[in-house]
């Protein structure tokens, strides 16, 4: 039997008819040449399969993707009218065939061919859906919602074409209409939800109420999980919550995916309330996942919630953790970080020391020597130097030795901290500690006395947080100090400091008092600042004034690209940025 | 100043450079300033400014053509030199020889001095609510700190635009469609806007229609030319002023604009010698595709026409035969990146014969700025609407010049406006 089929194949090849070959051959030859990118070549080859055949789906279908790079889209039309000429049922062809009436502007021969595909297809959207299309690459926008209300009232289902239809809605800033068809269509197909919520998510202001009103009479889940998506778009996290929350349904798959989909919707959003709601939909989500996943959601809940400065909410978690005996260990030693940083960050000091001892040996060293950093700094706000240096000890890494610095300048040991300062170098901490180091070195270098518990005083002051007391502080120190001597630089941070601490008038007077011209490696940096003290005051033509000054006076100086910057948007010659 | 003030005085500006000039200087060691505009310059746009303020001040100056492309040659006075210094103008200090041996070499060579003597009096065509980032030419005169006044509709067919000398038209639609905007944006507050402040400019002026009333604009405004004014124009108005003057009982506006369809036969209608700079153009009559005619090559709004960018060429004029298109097309680089507008280009075929081509895409069948004559004025045209922000779309964030001082476009925009305060005898090539 084996042997015979060799044989067998070749009898059956030997009846084909010829010319069917040959066909099976020019198509070939025809996507060859289509894949060549020689339309002109490809289209012929196509033309000749249908002279043969007329109704032949592929080579029709080819030869409208050659003529339409080519702009000929309307040269089908003979081999359109060739394969409607016989009794087609073909999806393809009907499609084809709209298409190409639609480009040749044929308005009474596409409704026929639709017409005829819906005959053929009853009970399917495709050819409404399809002649809709065919409008739309016409830009018929009043033809295509025609052919898709045609189509719903045919099939009888009022949700039919509903996504067609919302899409019409939206491009024509109809968003009530797109958002009447959208519920529908997400009903239907679950999958629409994405489009429905970004396209009604482009609402202006003006119109939202009324999309709210409108789904506030929808009972159903799909339309309380589209009002709390579009309210996470508007920028109402907590709104998008307590609406998704209140119609939870009880069945975990679907309540987890809703969940989970506000979550991705809200991680988008800036802000506390944001966060404040990220750790919140992370705890739902946590009830209702296995053990093994609902350690690590509410390890991440946690952090969302240290991020957004709601520690009772983090401790919370970081408790549950503890108490779920369930929980890996990796995700325990995570939650034991996270809970020793949220003591820290509420100054509870002692307690955050105690867990950190009892909890180095399951931690990297890198962590928990950063975490031992952070519980120095804590001290350092709390303004304990002793227990800082204490828990400090005999830390010589780069940040250590950085650490170390601020220490001994809030000590007033000025030549001490400048040189650990310097023996710390630009790579510890992060840019930004490195940047304010810089700053620092940069304030107590033109200063010459080695000691100055008054400016550590007023520096530890800042450290703290109290502003009022840097100030007043920093302020008093640079009346003992000459201009050049440090007097001009401590002014000029303290100027900054009233400035950003809302206090415009004492900046005003400080940074004032900082530019002056026996200090002219300051001078520059304070008439810079007070320029951009006197914007912010809604006094423009001062600040040009000032920034003229500064550009003419110290020409040489690297701020003045800066203030020529300036200096346009005071005078309005560039958007402001 | 007018253009045939330009030709009249142009005796006495060349005297103007004798001694007696020389006496309404300051005295100092460097009477003289530079400002070179060839890659020395550290802010190209703004040197136009250092120019035109000086002239504001009454003082004087001197253009030096394809002389370090295009430098300025100002009295090194204290206004001057405090201005250059505060807005980062590159100087350089000259004296008397040193100036003596620039003439010389001006002499020798492809170049030429023109006086300017005299700030011109800018207006910018906008409607009252236009945004101030959304137009290159206020961009490029704010930044570069020139002072301009803005225009609208009922300024135009009143009679305040013969006290101006230069104006300037950017994406405005002459033929009254919005822009052809009107059904692919209809609902957007922009659009419902403009439509709304259009209309009750044309009920109050008393016309039927918004195209009716903007083509009332065109023609006044061709008339300020036909009068000595200097036009410049980018973007859509180039192509719709012309639309709309050659458009003269024809009707090219769709039925949304005046309340019946575009005559299917306006193309052949068109009378294209009551245009500026085109003829012979094919119409557009879809009013859905935010295209008016074959008169733009790149077609940027419809997705089968549209052209791709490439870069466009300046042309080389002779300095002392053909100065003014010389002015215009002073520039630190000759090829430049082209960029999109509603009218990116200009179809060769579609331009009249007069037309003086200053820049075009070698071997591309278009053009991107033009120049020529109407009456006792001028015209320029520069397709494309932001030269650094090359696929503008609507909503796009403003562009800020600071990040572009050298612009090769934007410096042939400033060309424009410093073009009515040279002062010579015109010579025709």
């Amino acid at each position: 039997m084996t042997r015979r089929w060799p044989g067998l194949l070749t009898a059956a090849w030997l009846l084909v008819p010829g010319a069917l070959r040959a066909q099976d051959a020019t198509m070939s030859h025809a996507f060859e040449l289509e894949r060549r990118g020689n339309y002109p070549a490809a289209a012929e080859a196509y033309r000749t399969v249908l002279a043969a055949k007329p109704g032949e789906a592929a080579a029709l279908l080819g030869l409208e993707r050659v003529l339409t790079p080519m702009g000929r889209s309307a040269d089908i039309l003979p081999q359109v009218r060739n394969a409607l000429a016989g009794s087609t049922t073909s999806a393809p062809v009907f499609g084809v065939a709209l298409r190409a009436y639609a480009a040749a502007e044929l308005p009474d021969s596409l409704r026929a061919v639709a017409e005829r595909w819906a005959a053929a297809a009853p009970g399917e959207e495709t050819p409404y859906r399809e002649w809709g299309a065919a409008a739309l690459g016409r830009h018929d926008r009043p033809g295509a919602a025609a052919a898709y209300r045609q189509g719903r009232e045919r099939l009888g289902r009022p949700d039919a074409l509903a996504a067609e239809l919302a899409q019409l809605a939206f491009a024509d800033g109809d968003f009530p209409g797109a958002l009447r068809e959208w519920l529908p269509a997400i009903r239907r197909l679950p999958g629409y939800r994405v489009s429905a919520v970004s396209s009604l998510g482009q609402a202006p202001d003006s119109v939202r109420p009324d999309l709210l009103g409108q789904l506030a009479h929808e009972r159903d889940f799909t339309a309380r999980r589209l009002e709390a998506d579009l309210r996470a778009r508007w920028g109402d996290p907590r709104g998008a919550l307590a609406e998704l929350q209140a119609a939870l349904p009880d069945m975990p798959p679907v309540a987890l995916e809703a969940l989970r989909g506000l979550l991705d919707q809200v991680r988008t959003l800036p802000g506390r309330d944001s966060r404040v709601v990220q750790g919140r939909l992370l705890e739902l989500i946590a009830e209702r996942s296995p053990d093994a996943e609902r350690a690590r959601l509410r390890l991440d809940a946690a952090r969302v919630y240290t991020s957004a400065g709601e520690r009772d909410d983090a401790r919370r978690m970081l408790t549950g953790i503890a108490d779920d005996r369930n929980a890996p260990g990796t995700i325990a030693a995570g939650a034991a970080t996270t809970l020793i940083q949220v003591l820290i960050a509420e100054g509870r000091l002692d307690e955050a020391a105690g867990r950190l001892a009892e909890h180095r040996a399951e931690m990297a060293g890198d962590e928990s020597a950063a975490l031992q950093r952070r519980l120095v700094l804590g001290y350092i706000q709390a303004g304990d130097l002793a227990r800082a240096e204490s828990a400090l000890g005999a830390d010589s890494t780069v940040d250590g030795l950085a650490l170390g610095g601020r220490i001994r300048l809030y000590r007033g040991d000025l030549a001490g901290a400048v040189e650990r300062f310097k023996a710390a170098g630009p790579f510890a901490g992060d840019r930004d500690e490195a940047t304010e180091r810089t700053g620092l070195l940069a304030l107590l270098q033109p200063i010459e006395a080695d000691s100055l518990p008054a400016l550590g005083a007023a520096l530890l002051a800042l450290a703290r947080g109290d502003t009022g007391t840097a100030v007043s502080g920093l302020e008093r120190v640079a009346a003992d100090l000459p201009s050049p001597k440090g007097g001009a630089e401590v002014r000029l941070l303290a100027g900054r400091l009233a400035a950003a601490s809302g206090k415009p008038e004492a900046a005003e007077r400080l940074l004032k008092a900082a530019a002056v011209p026996e200090a002219p490696g300051t001078a520059p940096a304070a008439e810079l600042a007070l320029a951009e003290l006197l914007v912010d005051r809604h006094r423009p033509q001062e600040a040009v004034a000032q920034l003229e000054h500064l550009i003419l006076t110290y020409p040489a100086s690297a701020l003045v690209p800066q203030a020529r910057r300036r200096l346009d948007q005071a005078r309005g010659a560039v958007p402001q940025t | 100043m007018r253009r045939r003030d330009f030709l009249a005085r142009s005796g006495a500006a060349l005297a103007a450079l004798s001694p007696t000039f020389s006496r309404l200087r300051l005295p100092s060691a460097a009477p003289w300033l530079l400002v070179p505009m060839d890659d020395a310059q550290a802010d190209h746009l703004k040197a136009y400014g250092l120019a035109f303020r000086l002239l504001e001040r009454g003082g004087r100056a001197e253009w030096f053509l394809n002389y370090r492309n295009g430098a300025f040659l100002l009295p090194a006075d204290a206004a001057t030199s405090r201005d250059a210094a505060l807005n980062g103008i590159t100087t350089e200090p000259l004296d008397d020889g040193q100036v003596v041996q620039i003439r010389g070499e001006l002499q020798g060579g492809n170049m030429d001095a023109v006086p300017l003597e005299k700030a011109p009096k800018v207006a910018v065509y906008a409607p009252p609510n236009a945004a101030p980032w959304d137009d290159a030419v206020t961009m490029a005169l704010n930044y570069a700190g020139i002072n301009f006044e803005k225009v609208w509709d009922a300024e135009v067919l009143g009679a305040k635009l013969k006290t101006y000398d230069w104006l300037h038209l950017h994406h405005e639609d002459f033929t009254g469609q919005y822009s052809k905007f009107f059904l692919n944006y209809a609902g957007s507050p922009w659009l419902v806007d403009m439509v709304e402040r259009n209309r009750a400019m044309a009920r109050q002026l008393g016309y039927p229609s918004v195209p009716a009333e903007k083509r009332a604009v065109a023609v006044a405004i061709a008339e300020y030319v036909q009068q000595g004014g200097f036009l410049f124009a980018m973007c859509t108005a180039t192509e719709t002023l012309d639309l709309a003057l050659a458009a003269d009982q024809v009707d090219i506006a769709a039925a949304y604009a005046d309340g019946t369809p575009m005559d299917p036969d306006a193309s052949a209608r068109m009378r294209w010698e009551e245009a500026l700079a085109f003829q012979g153009a094919t119409l557009e009559l879809n009013p859905t595709t935010p295209v008016y005619s074959d008169i733009d090559g790149h077609q940027v709004n419809s997705p089968e026409r549209r052209q791709p960018l490439g870069s466009f060429t300046l042309f080389n004029f002779s300095a002392k035969i053909d100065p003014v298109a010389t002015m215009l097309v002073q520039n630190h680089r000759q090829v430049i990146p082209d960029f999109y507008g509603l009218t990116t280009s200009f179809t060769r075929k579609t331009l009249k014969p007069s037309v003086t081509v200053l820049a075009d895409e070698p071997g591309a069948p278009w053009v991107k700025y033009v120049h020529g004559e109407h009456g006792q004025g001028t015209w320029t045209f520069f397709g494309g609407h932001d030269p650094e922000d090359p696929q503008h779309q609507i909503g796009d964030v403003a562009t800020d010049l600071s990040l572009h001082p050298h612009s090769p476009g934007y410096r042939l925009i400033l060309n424009n406006v410093l073009f009515p305060a040279a002062k010579k005898k015109e010579l025709k090539t």
